[in-house]
């Protein structure tokens, strides 16, 4: 308990610092993207790595919250908390309707009927142009705090406060039971899980999570177009929690950091930088199955 | 002929040759998941690797090198992508379904191959750029009319070779030793091993055999799409869904599935204009998730849904 209460304390610290370390406006600002993608890949460990549900439609949930806030506020002049709360309503609910594909299909059939579930949402914000705007996008959408560093420290402490739910959540005997789903839907079944609900639960919370992300991002770029939300979003989530180490709390924030800061650093590589990264993704499955943590902890035990 | 039925005619032809081609990027993955039980999500950047390799054959090397007619250079390409695809399945096997096909994990191969497809796609871009290539193939000029109806030779080309390939396919599956220890492995692979079928050479074999099947589909695509390295990808999610259609792991429904989302498309251009393609395929993928989980034709195995 003193241990984590130090690492708490160790983080805030290290996140009211950072805006003062990292100082140039560009680097800010993907302070504040890696912020948005550890939120992200929360949102996708809870269901897959937690829940064990292959999904790979998250990117969905994250353009929800994005475009349902948007609209309610550029549209209908809500404020911005009242549409983001309605957008991660929106998203959660949408998860729901995911969900309800996940209790009927397993593995591979929801991994492809996820992808399909994510492009369908891709494909209505890019044709139903009277609301979206489609291919020609929503302009000038302004932050809900006046700069960069007051939205990295809203962000960040939404990304902590989230982080904080979900590793109470995983411990709770909420947590035993989606561990259980995953590791065996009939076996838990047979102890009374009712593993409809609890997949719902995941599917929901984890779009809502995603959906919170989503609130933030518009205002961050300044424009909101359908393909900052199209299938390779949902593959990136993927690689952050697969990198970092599925169905572990800090995996997942490793891995979004990670794979936030290294493109940027892989700038100077010019057109190989995707090819590196490309290259990165395949390496860390084939030599580190368990993602980053699990590679730490086998070099820190064998010590 | 009246008007109406000239054009559903007209409409379903372009919907065969159109599902002509998804058959041939579809059954590959159907291959695959078959004996594998995996999703090799950089299949249809084989595809975009084709479609440069036999542009290149049948532009560069077939013509102004071998100083071949425009016809045979074209049909030397197709060879030419047949043998690219077969070379990258061979390397994709090697490199990521053989190492980690011991640990028997559905997630780990699919986000390796998503890190191959990422490689595929941008190492293209490095070598050819953004801006799309004209891929002219001497047949795409050439118009065939029956009555009201007209489809180009390319199209006649795409059906006859896909056809002859699928066909080829199911005596190999059907008649050959080889195609019958490939069903035995894909029943059953431990059963196979004991008979003294050596699985890991099979599966090699149905990957390349696979692969080749979307290079090829690469050639005869290439001529009649917008060229560029991201054309494979934007069938990848489409040749999934006609896969889940059919039924995973099923050739029959995959041949089905196919021609029927062509013919869906070939209607959807007509009646609700291209821009609506996408939603109404997977319109499509997931009602038929609701009413039929199994595909159009079950699959024997009952874990998946």
């Amino acid at each position: 308990m003193i241990a984590r209460g130090v690492a708490l304390g160790a983080v805030i610290l290290a996140v009211a610092v950072l805006p003062w370390v990292i100082n140039t406006p560009y680097w800010r600002g993907i302070l504040v993207l890696c912020a948005m993608n550890v939120l992200l890949a929360l949102s996708l460990n809870l269901v897959l790595g937690y829940a064990g549900q292959l999904n790979l439609g998250q990117s969905a949930f994250f353009a929800i919250g994005a475009y349902v806030s948007t609209i309610l506020i550029k549209s209908y002049g809500w404020s911005f908390w009242l549409a983001g709360l309605a957008a991660v309503g929106s998203a959660g609910l949408l998860g729901l309707a995911l969900a309800a594909f996940a209790v009927r299909l397993r593995g591979h059939y929801l991994a492809i009927a996820s992808l399909g579930f994510a492009v369908v949402t891709y494909q209505v914000l890019l044709n139903w142009e009277k609301v979206t705007q489609g291919v020609r996008g929503i302009y000038g959408i302004v932050p809900p705090v006046p700069d960069t560093t007051a939205l990295f420290y809203l962000v960040a402490g939404i990304a902590l406060l989230v982080y904080a739910l979900l590793d109470n959540l995983v411990r709770s005997p909420i947590g035993e039971t989606l561990r259980a789903i995953r590791e065996d839907e009939v076996s838990a079944a047979s102890l009374g899980v009712n593993g409809a609900i609890w997949k719902a639960f995941a599917f929901g919370l984890g779009a809502a999570i995603a959906g919170l992300a989503g609130v933030f991002y518009p205002g961050f770029v300044g424009t909101l177009v359908p393909d900052a939300f199209n299938i390779v979003e949902s593959f990136t989530m993927l690689a952050m929690v697969i990198v970092g180490g599925m169905g572990t709390m800090i995996g997942p924030v490793i891995g979004a950091i990670v794979l936030t800061f290294l493109p940027e650093l892989l700038r100077g590589f010019g057109e190989l930088r995707l090819m590196i990264y490309g290259v990165a993704l395949t390496l860390v499955v084939l030599f580190m199955p368990g993602g980053i943590v699990q590679a730490w902890l086998a070099l820190t035990v064998r010590r | 002929m009246p008007d109406l039925l000239a054009l559903v005619v007209q409409q379903s032809v372009n919907g065969v040759y159109l599902g002509c081609l998804y058959v041939m990027v579809a059954l590959g993955l159907t291959l695959i998941y078959g004996v594998l039980n995996q999703i090799n999500f950089a299949h249809a950047d084989f595809v975009t690797v084709g479609a440069f390799t036999a542009f290149f054959t049948a532009t560069r090397l077939a013509t102004r090198v071998l100083g071949l007619p425009d016809t045979a250079g074209y049909l030397l390409s197709l060879v030419a992508a047949l043998g690219a695809g077969a070379v990258l399945g061979f390397l994709v096997n090697a490199a990521v379904f053989a190492p980690l096909r011991q640990r028997g994990d559905e997630l780990r191969p699919l986000i390796a191959t998503i890190g191959v497809s990422v490689l595929l796609e941008n190492g293209q871009l490095a070598l050819f750029g953004p801006i799309p290539y004209q891929f002219d193939s001497p047949l795409a000029r050439e118009t065939i009319r029956f009555g009201r109806i007209f489809f180009s030779a390319q199209s006649a080309l795409v059906v006859a070779v896909s056809v002859a390939s699928i066909a080829a396919l199911f005596a190999f599956m059907r008649f050959t030793f080889l195609g019958k220890a490939l069903r035995a492995v894909a029943q059953d692979r431990e059963t196979a091993d004991l008979m003294g079928i050596n699985p890991n050479l099979l599966i090699a074999l149905t990957i390349v055999i696979a692969s080749a099947l979307a290079g090829m589909a690469g050639a005869l695509l290439g001529p009649v799409v917008v060229l560029t390295p991201f054309t494979g990808a934007s069938l990848i999610v489409k040749a999934f869904a006609i896969v889940i259609i059919g039924g995973f792991g099923n050739m029959e429904g995959t041949i089905i599935a196919g021609l029927l989302v062509g013919i869906v498309e070939a209607f959807t251009v007509q009646y609700l204009g291209s821009g609506l393609i996408d939603l109404v395929v997977f319109a499509l993928l997931l009602a038929m998730l609701v009413i039929r989980p199994t595909g159009l034709i079950a699959e024997r195995k009952e874990e998946n849904v």
